[in-house]
């Protein structure tokens, strides 16, 4: 094993491999433990932006609803396989993430969230007044994918580890981009991105080429997400889920991978403790927020350097 | 000419109206931006607060007038605390870490109003009713004095950035805060000075529209969309940009409306903020190197 895939995820992968053996994980618990993972997947995509390229991306929503509509509609209209609706999810939001990020980079700072936040809207509104996709409804009822002809995904078991798999395919491309030169260079773009150009890298197209990545990665998981919920909505894509993805990246640690795969799946299980007891959950999340970037910007990763068991390192 | 008259003429002072109003929201937004280098997610909710505030005001003394008054001085009080005790100890980081603050705050602002008022859409009567003959055409009282209102309160503001000593000291921390900490100016409390006040102003668009439109916790989100988006299109940081820019979406929106269907609308405005920002990257009045 190398720096690239250490030990402890691998442990960590196989047990939550082995979550579903355990007695009490009903199916509401495998849906919910889906969610988790699918969140905490996305969050780690957009940590390529914010975390390692300092680019914060307020239009994650788009290529997650892209990526979920793809797939639906595809299953409407009776094309079952996944691996189709995988190939369809990765055209469709490709090609506007390539629109986006040539815009959306061509600018620094905060250009970058508020064009990303407004082409994410013109998508969002095109689905909702579209009637030939829905409209304000979306994509109800659509049957699940088949894996292979006579496989379908049809449980939340099934389900469960279609969404494990592809986590841990999403970590391994992301780990790997990390620790390539690649991945040094949006460090560096990060850090000064003058000096980066100085040195003779075409930023832009670094830049344009991690967008398009962490797009196609969300929009993947996008793709996954009709087959456990057989909908897609417009409300998948409204500017305030992207921000949600935003704080499930604090939540967990920038610039960490791990950190915002915790984040994704703490602010789910959050989410679904919180509401069940009170219905202002979203002021506990803004406070969490809050109090993340306030006193912990590292978030819960941060939280072991705090106790002193390891010397936080910035990024890999 | 009947055409006119009875259909342009309503429809372009609508487009004043609205775009004035929009000015004021997006003036605090576009300030702040440059002076504390955030983008506030939280300025809708302001906008909104300001016009729960005037529900509560009005609720109390019966009168809209006192509310006009006591609600942005309210919520500017609200925003300097805010100020304080979240932004303030963000100065020395990214920026990064304000914008994600306030999309927090905007959380917990919205959250807070559902829980007091409701999430009911509620309405403020206008103050002023009936309607003058104007032009050849009959156009109601309450938006003419909006668009006064706005009007003076643009020019009082332009008054206050180019004419007195505190106007000129929030400008110079845009240009160059730590040269103006030199100077031995208290510079954290000129923002908090400032923020406060474009908390009030928003508070008093909020107010403003509330008769015109309905008021509602979500109210903020809509708006804050397009106030981004005025203050892209007027280039970031211009204050006079942000409110050429407010006026042009305000007609555009308005004018659009005569031949398409509100959602057409929507779509229509963020392709005239694309086509021109391939035009102009920069917006309007945006100069090269300025807060990049």
């Amino acid at each position: 094993m190398n720096r690239v895939l250490s030990w402890r995820a691998v442990v960590v992968g196989l047990l939550v491999a082995l979550l579903p053996a355990l007695p009490f994980m009903s199916k509401f618990y495998l849906l919910l433990a889906f969610d988790a993972l699918l969140f905490g997947a996305i969050a780690m995509s957009l940590d390529l932006l914010i975390g390692y390229t300092g680019l914060v991306s307020f239009g994650h929503a788009a290529f997650f609803g892209l990526g979920a509509y793809s797939t639906a509609i595809l299953l409407e209209r009776g094309v079952l396989s996944l691996w189709a609706c995988l190939v369809a999810a990765v055209l469709v939001v490709g090609l506007y993430a390539l629109v986006v990020s040539y815009f959306a980079t061509a600018r620094r700072g905060i250009y970058f969230a508020l064009l990303t936040l407004i082409f994410a809207e013109v998508v969002y509104t095109f689905f909702r007044y579209t009637q030939t996709f829905g409209g304000s409804d979306g994509i109800q009822g659509v049957p699940a994918p088949r894996l292979m002809p006579a496989f379908a995904i049809d449980t939340p078991l099934r389900n469960y580890y279609v969404v494990l798999a592809y986590l841990a395919l999403a970590y391994l491309v992301c780990r790997v981009l990390v620790a390539s030169h690649f991945g040094k260079v949006l460090v560096a773009i990060r850090e000064n991105e003058d000096r980066a150009r100085f040195l003779g890298y075409n930023v832009q197209r670094y830049k344009m080429a991690v967008c398009l990545i962490s797009a196609l990665l969300t929009g993947i998981g996008g793709a996954l997400y009709p087959g456990r919920s057989a909908f897609a909505t417009p409300d998948l894509m409204l500017w305030t889920v992207s921000g949600e993805f935003i704080i499930m990246v604090m939540i967990g640690g920038l610039g960490t991978l791990a950190g915002p795969v915790i984040g994704g799946a703490f602010f789910v299980l959050l989410q679904e403790k919180v509401s069940s007891y009170v219905d202002w959950y979203f002021m506990v999340i803004g406070l969490v927020l809050i109090v993340i970037v306030l006193f912990m910007p590292r978030g819960l990763l941060g939280i072991r350097a705090m106790l002193g068991f390891k010397q936080w390192r910035a990024t890999a | 000419m009947d055409y006119l008259v009875a259909v342009l003429l309503p429809q372009l002072l609508h487009g004043l109206v609205f775009g004035a109003a929009l000015g004021l929201l997006a003036l605090g937004l576009t300030v702040i931006f440059g002076l504390l280098g955030v983008m506030n997610f939280a300025h809708g909710e302001l906008y909104m607060l300001g016009a729960y505030a005037g529900i509560a005001v009005v609720g109390v003394t019966h009168s809209f007038w006192t509310a006009l008054i006591v609600a942005p001085l309210a919520v500017g009080a609200i925003g300097a605390v805010t100020e304080v005790t979240t932004l303030r100890p963000l100065y020395r980081r990214e920026p990064l870490y304000g914008l994600i603050l306030t999309f927090g705050l905007a959380l917990v602002f919205r959250e807070a109003v559902r829980q007091i008022w409701g999430g009911d859409m509620r309405r403020i009567l206008p103050p002023v009713t009936g309607s003058t003959p104007l032009l050849g055409m009959v156009y109601p009282n309450y938006r003419l004095f909006l668009l006064a209102a706005s009007s003076i309160l643009l020019l009082a503001i332009w008054l206050f950035f180019t004419k007195t000593r505190a106007g000129i000291l929030v400008r110079a921390a845009v240009q160059d805060a730590e040269m103006l900490d030199g100077l031995g100016v208290n510079v954290p409390r000129v923002f908090t000075l400032t923020f406060a006040g474009s908390a009030a102003l928003a508070a008093l668009a909020g107010l403003l529209l509330a008769p015109i439109f309905t008021v509602y916790p979500q109210m903020g989100v809509e708006m804050i969309l397009l106030a981004f988006i005025v203050v892209i299109l007027g280039g970031m940081g211009s204050m006079g940009g942000s409110v050429v820019a407010a006026l042009v979406i305000g007609l555009a929106q308005s004018l659009l409306t005569l031949w398409m269907n509100p959602q057409r609308v929507a779509i229509a405005i963020f392709a005239l903020m694309i086509v021109v920002l391939i035009v102009r990257p920069r917006g309007f009045f945006g100069r090269e190197g300025v807060l990049e």
